[in-house]
């Protein structure tokens, strides 16, 4: 260690074991007894059944590294990154201990103790240091799959059982990948202005992944915005929001990204995000702050304009739809709207104001869905047991599951075939997109 | 991490036992794994386990026990660690057999009025199961969003809504037990209610786990009363809310629940995340259900507000729906962890007293606080006197932890002194050993362990618990303040 770097490690308070910048909060964990409310709300430990992949039991031995009673090593890490960070413990706890936050800065705490090696460590940075934050090579990735499912080499390698070399879980991982679609970002240049007389001016996150492989939904969420008084902008410098690096422990590209949006947006009112993860991160990003206090305070005037779209329209108003859609739905929860952000009766609102949309409850509708980021791809067979439970809380009679989150629709998608149901995964704001069409005639066959 | 795991130990205990339980990682022995084990509910008190036991069914769960017993290795129960007395706290290194993934609802006999359950299956799932057929499981502790019905029968847990309900025993028809040897018995079968001889189901439910495991249990369902409405009541003085109490009772009316919280209480609850805005500087609140035939529900809650208002209630409202009557029950039945967001640590009692003491108890418990310097907040079913003191306390600062220790035996002897007792539901584990000195001679106590003799002659299931060792009070006195 040279001395630069020693001086940097005086710099920031270490706690216990834990010997790197940006520990977890002892203020985080301090309100927790042990009363073990948030055991039954917790995907993982539903699964195993075993205390330490609880919240209790994690924060439990979080702070046990405070202590100086356990290392940052392996052991450690499998429980801290068994977590799906669905915060559905938070929403049980009597007293709102943020699992979450402390997940995520235990991960930090482990990604510098254990960077991770081999070809998983290349994985890793491949994607989220040279896909992710660059639009222009996700883009090129984006295109690559465009040809692989266009060119017919799709049809390829799925006849010729190439397929069958990919490990299974990414192999019906591919089988739901969403078709690639224009951007949004290189149709939409400029701000787009609102259909009549402008009330509000917003701009929009257009997301990595959203952009590339839900751009259909933003092209959505551009149409109800400006169909509802909403001149939309989309800024240039905009970048990834930094949820899938946070979650993975990676704090310090998190803090690059967040820096780079909240410049991005810093002349903006509102930031309109149609993806519950990244507007849940996005509202946190101060926390990412904590010892750098210019840059907290920006993040938190940044924060205050963050809102999911669904929030936005339940907010400010929104024409109803005339035409009617004569379909039964059912909506579920992504976590980081219901635990995350608190929304839930938002979009269920705007849903049962369209025309003729009969809405069948399902059963533990904010429960996780597995889908997690990039847990799916990461933890495949315990992402695989949360959406069986969760697929088997999918009503039967329904032809759609209507949601709020990208991640949340791919992996419902392969809950849908994996396990032989029907329903098309939608977001809410295209089934509000469709009905608005329909009503100007603009909906020939229904594109779903 | 679902995958089998490899045993990477020569202890040939850890071994033997990996080969008893099927299943993926059905044994944890590693320390960062077992660490999650060593307190429950309770925190005072803390010991790693040696393992960790996930058994299946039954048959696994004789076959640990057999193996335990034969190999003299301690052992005992656990669900899924709630316990406020600290009952499955693993203080002689036992192995933990968890029960929670034999967790299956095995029938639902509507017409008898029974279910059958798995030790492992959570209290509130089996009134979810069957509530839209019109029926509910009645014992409701606060914990019931998690805590399992096998935990239930080994503390016989009360609730809310045992005032009227009874609590875990009254609801008890029939056990399938492990015994310390591995041999399995059936008690109460076909839920025939009164069977002749020794009333054995009693004798095990509250047991705390020290007489055998229970692996599966029939409980009697209840069906939904017809009506139901929730009234809340604020008073200016704690004496005119118990004295409400008392009046509401000798007025003949029995309610479903009868629950009350004070000034430090409601301070918890309203800074904790279920608010539901009760006044800072009111006194006591006091939340009263009466359920029934829809048509007497009206006519109880007049009477209850006239009660209320007799004795100078500020505020007396009934619940406008379901929804808000939800809020106020989630305000309350959070009330203990809430205890978080004002105090780092806390610890809660479970004294039981006759109603008509209560402003004496609490004027006690006023004056325990005062002199050790502690906050103290009640929380407590004010209907059949089972009060809740929560001394909080901050465990980092050094002598803190003794003096909490302190001021929960002086509440509970309060209780003992005015003719009540020192648990109404939270089980005596570790936490009231020495407690159980106040309601108990020597030669009573020593009755019981004879009974404990019977069962588990060697002592290696849950030993320590509930009884305190006679000649060797001195010493856990002392290894408790270590």
């Amino acid at each position: 260690m040279n001395v630069k770097e020693k001086q940097d490690l005086q710099c920031y308070s270490t706690l216990g074991n834990y010997l790197w910048r940006d520990p977890p909060q002892e203020s985080k964990w301090a309100d927790c007894v042990h009363c073990g409310m948030c055991l039954e709300s917790c995907p993982t430990y539903e699964q195993t059944g075993e205390e330490q992949h609880s919240p209790r039991g994690r924060v439990y031995l979080i702070k046990a590294v405070a202590e100086g009673k356990l290392d940052v090593d392996e052991h450690f890490a499998s429980p801290v990154f068994s977590c799906l960070d669905c915060r559905a413990c938070t929403t049980a706890c009597p007293v709102d201990i943020d699992v979450g936050g402390l997940i995520e800065e235990a991960r930090g705490q482990i990604r510098q103790a254990i960077p991770l090696k081999g070809w998983k460590g290349a994985v890793n940075k491949f994607f989220l240091h040279g896909v992710f934050p660059h639009h222009n090579r996700l883009r090129s990735l984006g295109g690559l799959l465009r040809f692989y499912q266009k060119s017919g080499m799709q049809k390829v390698v799925r006849k010729t059982k190439l397929i069958n070399i990919m490990p299974q879980h990414l192999t019906e991982m591919e089988s739901i990948m969403p078709e690639v679609k224009g951007s949004i970002r290189k149709k939409f240049t400029s701000e787009i202005k609102a259909k009549s007389e402008t009330k509000h001016k917003v701009a929009m996150l257009t997301g990595c992944v959203m952009d590339v492989f839900f751009s259909d939904i933003n092209e959505s969420t551009i149409n109800v915005l400006t169909r509802n008084g909403n001149d939309v902008s989309i800024p240039k410098n905009q970048t990834c929001c930094g949820a899938l690096h946070v979650h993975a422990g990676d704090r310090e590209m998190g803090r690059k990204l967040a820096k780079q949006n909240i410049e991005a947006f810093e002349n903006e009112e509102k930031v309109i995000v149609n993806a519950a993860g990244c507007g849940c991160m996005m509202k946190e990003y101060s926390e990412l702050f904590r010892d750098e206090p210019e840059w907290k305070e920006r993040a938190e005037q940044f924060e205050e304009k963050v809102v999911d779209v669904s929030k936005y329209l339940h907010d400010t108003g929104y024409e109803k739809p005339k035409a009617k859609m004569n379909m039964r739905i059912t909506y579920h929860d992504a976590c980081h709207l219901a635990h995350g952000q608190g929304v839930r009766k938002e979009p269920r609102e705007i849903l049962l104001d369209i025309p003729g949309v009969e809405m069948v409850q399902m059963p533990n509708a904010d429960r996780c869905c597995g889908s997690a980021g990039i847990y799916n791809i990461t933890n495949p067979e315990m992402a695989d047991a949360v959406l069986k439970s969760k697929m088997e809380n999918v009503p039967d009679d329904v032809e759609m599951i209507s949601m709020g989150n990208p991640g949340c629709m791919m992996q419902m998608a392969l809950g849908v075939q994996k396990y032989g149901r029907n329903q098309k995964i939608v977001h809410t704001v295209q089934l509000l997109d469709w009905a608005y069409q329909k009503e100007e005639g603009d909906l020939n066959d229904v594109s779903y | 991490m679902m995958s089998v795991i490899r045993i990477d130990t020569t202890d040939k205990h850890i071994i033997n036992l990996a080969s008893i339980v099927s299943g993926a990682r059905s044994i944890l022995y590693k320390k960062v794994d077992l660490l999650a084990y060593d307190c429950d509910g309770f925190t005072i008190h803390k010991h790693l386990p040696k393992a960790v036991v996930f058994p299946k069914n039954t048959a696994e769960v004789s076959q640990i026990v057999k193996y335990c017993s034969e190999n003299k290795l301690p052992f005992l129960a656990r669900g899924a660690g709630t316990g406020l007395s600290g009952g499955a706290i693993p203080i002689n290194g036992e192995v933990i057999i968890s029960m929670v993934r034999m967790k299956k609802l095995i029938s639902v006999d509507l017409e008898n009025r029974q279910a059958v359950v798995e030790p492992g299956f959570v209290n509130l799932k089996l009134t979810n199961s069957i509530s839209d057929k019109g029926y509910y499981y009645a014992p409701d502790p606060s914990s019931q969003y998690c805590c399992t019905i096998g935990g239930n029968v080994a503390e016989n847990a009360g609730g809310a809504h045992c005032l009227k309900y009874g609590v875990t025993t009254n609801h008890i028809l029939g056990l399938e037990v492990v015994l310390p040897n591995g041999e399995i018995i059936e008690i109460g079968k076909n839920g025939v209610l009164d069977e002749p001889g020794y009333d054995l189901l009693g004798l095990l439910t509250g047991s705390e786990g020290t007489l055998g495991i229970v692996t599966k249990i029939t409980v009697r369902i209840l069906k939904n009363p017809e009506g139901k409405q929730t009234v809340l009541a604020y008073f200016d003085r704690v004496e005119d809310g118990s004295q409400a109490v008392s009046d509401i009772i000798s007025a003949g009316i029995v309610p479903a629940a009868l629950e009350m919280m004070d000034k430090t209480a409601i301070e918890a609850v309203e800074a904790a995340a279920f608010p539901v805005g009760h006044p800072k500087d009111i006194e006591a609140v006091l939340l009263i259900e009466v359920d029934g035939i829809a048509a007497g529900i009206d006519e109880q809650i007049n009477q209850i507000v006239k009660v209320c208002k007799k004795r100078n209630v500020r505020e007396v409202r009934a619940a406008k729906d379901e929804e808000e009557r939800g809020r106020w029950w989630a305000n309350r039945k959070t009330g203990f962890g809430a205890m978080g967001a004002i105090s780092p640590d806390y610890l809660v009692q479970d004294g039981v007293i006759p109603r008509s003491k209560l402003p004496e108890v609490l004027r006690k418990i006023a004056q325990i606080s005062g002199e050790s310097g502690l906050r103290i907040a009640n929380i407590f079913h004010a209907g059949d006197g089972n009060l809740h003191p929560l001394v909080l306390f901050d465990a980092r600062k050094p002598g803190e932890i003794e003096k909490a220790l302190e001021a929960g035996s002086q509440c509970l002897k309060a209780c003992a002194d005015v003719g009540g007792t020192i648990t109404g539901e939270h089980g005596v584990g570790i936490e009231k050993r020495e407690e159980m000195r106040f309601v108990f001679k020597e030669e009573e106590i020593l009755a019981q362990t004879n009974i404990r003799e019977v069962f588990n002659p060697d002592n290696l299931l849950n030993a320590g618990k509930l009884f305190p060792t006679p000649g060797r009070c001195v010493e856990i006195k002392k290894e408790m303040k270590a």
